[in-house]
This record gives C-alpha cells, structure tokens and sequence, in this order.
C-alpha cells in the first residue's frame, strides 16, 4: 500500500464519499471481474459491484491495515459472491445472453451454430464451477482470472500457501475431469479465441 | 494432475510436481531450467500444461469478454445514490441517537431518578388509592324561615333517611329523622 492509497484509505475511513469514489475508480474493475467470475452472468456480477463498495464504506473502519488492502477488498468481494451465490441458488440459474461468454471474433463465428456452440461452452463451465467447492472456486478465480501468486491468495483467504496449491490442484483437476471434451486436445468446433491459448 | 502415463519418461515424476507451480510462475530460477529442459522432450508433460491452459482460458475469457464491454460509471451513480439513501436516518434511529446524546439519559442521571420516582410512587400510591372514609357533607334539600320556627330539611347522601330541623330560636333546636 503506497502512502497515496494509505491517505485515501484513511479519509474514507472518517466518511469521505469522494475517497470511496477514489477506491472505486482504482479497483472496480478486479471487483466486476471477481464477481463475474463467481457468478458469470452480467446483472449479479453488477449487483455484487454495488454491494460491495457500500459494504466497503461501512465496514472500511475495520481494515487496520494489516494486510494489503487489495487482499482485503478480494476477501470481500469473494465472500458477497460466495453469498449472492449460495442465495441464488434457489432460483434456477439463468441462461446466458447472447452477448456474454466467449468472444466471437469473425463473421463466421457470429452464426447462429456457433453463437450455439459458445452458449453451450459457457453453460458448461459454469455448470461445472458451481460444482466446486466455494474454497476452490476461489482460488481459481483469485490464480486464473485476476492472477494473484500464491502469498496473495494466501492472504486474500486467510490460509496457508500449502492450503491455496492443494485447493487449486484439486479444482483444477475437478475442471479438467468435468470439461473433459474441451480440455483434453480441444473439440473441432473451438473458437479461434478458445485456441489461442 | 491427470495425464498420458504410457507417454512419460524418466524424469517426468520429478518434474510432474513441479508443472502447477512452473504454469503459475511460482517456481525458482533452478526449478524453471529443470522444467524447461524437461519440456522438449516430453509431450505428456507438454500436455498437461496445454490442459491447465485451456481450463484458464475457459474460466478467464468470458470474464475479459464482459469487462471489455461494461461501463461504469452509472454504477458509481447507483452506489453513490444508496449510500446517501441509507444515511438518512429512520425515526427510530433518530431517537436512539438522541437518547444517546441526551444527558437525562446517561446512567449517571438515570439511575437516581428512577429511584425517586419509584419511592415518590411506593409513598404516594396508599394515598391516592386510599378509599375516603369521610361523611360527605349532606345537601340541604329545603330551608323554611317563620316567626316561631326555622326548618331545614335534607337527605342523607345515601337515600337511606331525611334529616328534618327544628330551630325555635337562635338557643334551642330539635332534631328528627
């Protein structure tokens, strides 16, 4: 935390509006990408955005500055979505549109069996991340969406590094098994993007 | 992880362990060469990185994919409009608030008046509960004057007798009821 953010965060924590909006402006982009993570559908993740920051606002008191305070904002963050999650759950999940998922990057990809192809894809892993465990489904978020090293994701969730290499092993390892037919040599009807890894 | 085990030479085992950490960045200077120098030579190993690189590839790209097309400032506008929403206090918020600055009501103060109070209540209450016991005072019903004698009639308040006076003159009265 550089003596910048240390100041903002510092104002913020006496009620200034205009430090939150600093904060926000900064981080809210990991906090959607966090939250789009966990939930993968545009309007929760938006809804995990707001919620957060106003929880932020209220509680920011208690950050004491003890870790980082990114660490600190991505522990919120996965727990709002853990929860938004776990309360959604009741409701059927809803399917994607059309404009989310996976970039159809050509014409030829914009088809309607490719368009298909891609919802279908995005089901699946969707379908697939809402079997892991909420502790899995985090470290993968935090390693391979946002890109946290181990000390970070480590800190972010309170354990040890030992604990974040085994959830991530495993979660993996459940992806892999659960996504098989993309996985494993990639399917014909792939995007350009899906290759282009 | 899962891999091509009929495919795997020699050294794989050693350096299996070390795949996860060289695809997340995590390994040393020396463990990075002993992984590097594997990797020409061994396609299960090469495969397994390649399937690590696909799952991130599906967890990671819808998510770039939706932020790449988000705007947020609105966002900020909703957030900002709520949290001024939730700091207008309730009614009962706003008592509670000024009960806690009002200093009747520290415990300082509290305390001793309530104990007042109470004893004023326990002295009190036997006197004004207490059922009178007084005779209330009889109405007159009728008063007649003449020379020789003065009359008042009046009524018990009960109804249970009329009081009739007889006054002869200012010494001497006879009473009847």
């Amino acid at each position: 935390m550089n003596d910048n953010e240390a100041e903002v965060i510092s104002r913020c924590q006496q009620g200034d509006q205009d430090a939150l909006k600093e904060i926000f402006d900064r981080y809210h982009r990991k906090v959607y990408r966090v939250a789009y993570g966990v939930v993968r559908q545009r309007e929760d993740a938006l809804d995990i955005v707001q919620e957060v920051f106003i929880k932020l606002f209220r509680s920011i008191k208690n950050f004491k500055g003890k870790s980082h305070f990114y660490t600190y904002l991505y522990r919120m963050v996965m727990n709002t979505a853990i929860d938004h999650t776990r309360k959604t759950k009741r409701i059927p999940s809803s399917t994607i549109n059309e404009d989310e998922g996976f970039q159809l990057s050509d014409d030829a990809e914009k088809r309607p069996d490719r368009i298909l192809a891609h919802k279908e894809l995005e089901e699946r892993v969707k379908a697939a991340m809402e079997k892991l465990s909420p502790d899995q489904k985090a470290v993968l978020i935090f390693r391979e969406v946002e890109g946290l090293s181990y000390q970070e994701i480590a800190e972010a969730m309170g354990c040890s590094i030992g604990t974040v290499m085994s959830r991530l092993h495993y979660g993996r390892e459940k992806m892999q098994e659960m996504l098989r037919d993309y996985v494993k040599g990639g399917r014909k009807d792939e995007s350009p993007l899906f290759l282009s890894i | 992880m899962s891999r091509g085990e009929g495919r795997m030479n020699h050294r794989c085992s050693s350096v299996s362990k070390l795949l996860e950490k060289y695809f997340d960045q995590e390994v040393t200077d020396e463990e990075k060469r002993l992984v590097e120098g594997h990797l020409p030579d061994c396609p299960a190993c090469r495969e397994t990185l390649h399937s690590m690189e696909r799952v991130r590839n599906l967890i990671k790209s819808p998510v770039e994919v939706a932020i790449g097309k988000e705007s947020f400032p609105w966002v900020w506008q909703k957030i900002e409009r709520e949290i001024r929403l939730k700091e207008r206090p309730t009614v009962r918020e706003s008592l509670r608030s000024w009960l806690d600055r009002t200093p009747l009501f520290t415990r300082r103060v509290l305390i001793p008046a309530v104990v007042a109070i109470a004893i004023l209540i326990f002295v009190a209450a036997p006197l004004l509960f207490k059922k009178s016991t007084s005779y209330p005072g009889p109405s007159v019903v009728e008063y007649v004057e003449s020379q020789t004698y003065n009359v008042m009639v009046y009524e018990l308040e009960d109804s249970k007798g009329t009081v009739i006076w007889l006054f002869e003159g200012p010494e001497k009265e006879i009473s009847t009821s």
